[in-house]
């Protein structure tokens, strides 16, 4: 038990150091862009040069490097995240009203992709040689090797462009947005729920399909590692059903790799939906950090990083432990 | 008794022929099962296509990937597909299958020398890392950590900000400096194994330096790993040219099936009815990459039968 103990400790600790780590490097890179942002927030009229000093100075900017690094140390340990540059409000506020929508778009996309990916896969894994495997580990990997802004653009040319739509078609899909805006702000009803609904289709499909093929294909050769081992021709021996045998003997230790490579997947998805939402006029922190990137907002880039590193570590360190539970080996080794 | 024989009557081989010889009997093992397997030899014939349209862009391609066709109609709007135009023209009034096939050099140069940045970087990061042990390896796979956790597509974007002017040679640096980190993690796990196995032992055991060790026992036998994991990554840069094109990092003066695509989006390609310019660079980009997975997964499987998967 003291072991066990120990080796969360150690996760623990690893966790603390590359979240460390992530604050560390984050403050480096995005002072590295080339580019002041004093200079890029000003407006580039006559009469406006003075705002570029009282700027510089509101942000902080003209202070030394080490000094700014303690301070930016010192605000991110307690959480105060400052001021958008850009937007001149809180960032914390700004992005709490985007990551609602975001957190909705890749939900949406995860579960959809776990859910899908892991049927599939043990399907395939099933009927492994047949033509339904010969058929979802093609079209798998095909579909793994896709731009996701592409697969968005060409979703958009066959669901929601009028031009080249067949009259048998699916109905026409919207592309643009949360929800219709015509409808007015955003209320609980059912005509915002339906077309919110309805906005989400496209987005979360091309975000999806790539994580889904590449969840399926490992589901796929982890339970296909198991089958092949000794313990499973030692259960059919014994007279166990195929069902008891794939429940009892293939699933438990087929799914501990599928747990660390969720948590992996959860940084691709979050990449995709940085074009995804670009695609898709969709607002959420993807759009955003664009165009932070664009405008040198430095409070809101940092927070954005910092907070999608810190996830990513998380999710990670999650994986370990249910892996910990999972897997009595690690416990072991 | 026979075999003895046969050895003692042929010259003696110096040391270096005979690796020669083992590489090249090893070699030829390896294109004997990838001849047997249809998944390599289909991702094979995909690259040989690509390769030949990209070795004979200055014969098949009409026009040059920046060069203006003759307009079509007075009011100099895209050519519509025709018979000149199989796909249409696109900005500029430039032929879009001719920058297409000009785009398959861009992307597969790209492609290929990103991803030989990445590996030797990976394979340096991973080779260090498992052979050290110890607080070398904790600091490097920390560091590693840290990189796989900033969001890549942010990571990009910044290091190619840095750089400032993005040519080529900047764009390889972008995408192979910041796609190491998986490989590191392979070839250090594969390290880790076979730092384990008796041949090793033996070698330390009559003093053999580190770098004896590293050079003659580690690294040829993480090799076969490191060549799969190579064609592999390719697939990904091109993947991830394509997107920092699309978000508007390429090179002004190359035409990558990425640019083509973005193009095609500012140059409203699905409104002026001309789905090709969007579709034939989207559809060169899925194939290849879908060449590279496969020939890559294929060679994965051969080259180590025994790979678990974590």
């Amino acid at each position: 038990m003291g072991k066990l103990l120990r080796i969360v400790a150690r996760r623990l600790i690893n966790a603390l150091v590359t979240i460390f780590g992530i604050i560390v490097l984050n403050y480096v890179l995005v002072r590295m862009m080339p580019g002041d942002p004093a200079v890029v927030i000003a407006p580039r009229l006559p009469g406006y040069e003075g705002l570029i000093d009282s700027n510089r100075q509101l942000f902080g900017l003209d202070r030394g490097p080490w000094e700014q690094f303690v301070i930016y140390l010192q605000r991110t340990v307690t959480l105060d995240w400052g001021i958008s540059y850009r937007w001149n409000q809180p960032v914390a506020e700004i992005l709490m009203r985007d990551l609602g929508w975001t957190l909705l778009l890749v939900g949406t996309a995860t579960v959809f992709i776990i859910i899908f990916g892991m049927i599939i896969g043990s399907y395939a894994a099933w009927k492994r040689g047949k033509p339904f495997d010969l058929a979802s580990t093609g079209l798998g990997i095909f579909f793994y090797g896709m731009p996701t802004f592409w697969l968005g653009l060409v979703l958009i040319a066959l669901f929601a462009n009028p031009s080249f739509r067949p009259a048998w078609w699916w109905p026409l899909l919207p592309s643009q947005g949360y929800y219709n805006v015509n409808l007015g702000p955003w209320a609980w009803d059912w005509a915002h729920v339906s077309s919110a609904l309805q906005h989400l289709i496209l987005p979360s499909l091309t975000l999806a399909v790539g994580s889904l093929a590449g969840i399926s294909l490992v589901m796929r050769s982890s339970l296909i590692d198991v089958m092949t081992e000794d313990f499973v021709l030692t259960a059919r021996a014994k007279g166990l059903s195929e069902q008891e045998v794939l429940r009892r003997h293939i699933f438990p230790n087929g799914l501990p790799p599928m747990v660390q490579l969720i948590a992996l997947d959860i940084a691709f998805v979050i990449g995709g939906a940085y074009q995804v939402e670009v695609i898709f006029g969709y607002q959420g922190i993807g759009y955003r950090t664009i165009n932070a990137i664009y405008d040198l907002d430095y409070p809101l880039l940092q927070f954005i990083v910092v907070v999608g590193g810190t996830a990513i570590v998380i999710a990670n360190l999650i994986a370990d432990f249910i892996l910990l539970k999972l897997d009595p080996r690690i416990r072991i080794a | 008794m026979v075999a003895t024989e046969t050895v003692l009557k042929t010259r003696p081989v110096s040391p270096l022929q005979a690796r020669l010889r083992v590489a090249t009997r090893r070699v030829r093992d390896v294109w004997y099962q990838i001849r047997r397997s249809y998944v390599a030899m289909a991702g094979l014939l995909i690259l040989i296509f690509f390769a030949a349209m990209a070795i004979l862009a200055p014969f098949i391609a009409r026009y040059g990937p920046l060069e203006t066709a003759p307009p079509c109609n007075a009011l100099g709007q895209l050519c519509p597909p025709s018979g000149a135009h199989p796909f249409g023209t696109s900005f500029g009034n430039r032929d879009v299958l001719s920058q297409v096939i000009w785009g398959s050099q861009v992307s597969l140069f790209v492609g290929v020398l990103s991803a030989i940045v990445a590996s030797v970087v990976g394979t340096a990061v991973g080779l260090i890392s498992g052979f050290a042990g110890g607080w070398i390896d904790e600091v490097m796979m920390r560091f590693n950590d840290i990189v796989l956790s900033v969001p890549w597509l942010v990571l990009m974007i910044v290091v190619a900000a840095m750089l400032g002017q993005i040519d080529l040679t900047g764009l390889i640096l972008v995408i192979g400096l910041t796609g190491w980190s998986i490989t590191a993690r392979v070839i250090r796990a594969q390290v880790l194994t076979v730092k384990e196995r008796m041949f090793v032992e033996r070698a330390k055991m009559i003093g053999s330096s580190n770098f004896h060790l590293l050079a003659r026992h580690i690294f040829p036998n993480a090799f076969p790993l490191i060549f799969a994991n190579t064609i592999l990554t390719v697939a990904v840069s091109i993947l991830s040219e394509s997107v920092l094109a699309f978000l508007g990092l390429s090179s002004p003066t190359h035409m990558s099936w990425g640019r083509i695509i973005d193009e095609s989006i500012d140059g409203g390609a699905l409104i002026n009815n001309n789905p090709g310019w969007l579709v034939v660079p989207g559809l060169g980009i899925v194939f290849l990459v879908f060449g590279f997975y496969l020939f890559g997964h294929a060679l994965d499987e051969i080259l180590n039968p025994r790979l678990r998967r974590r």
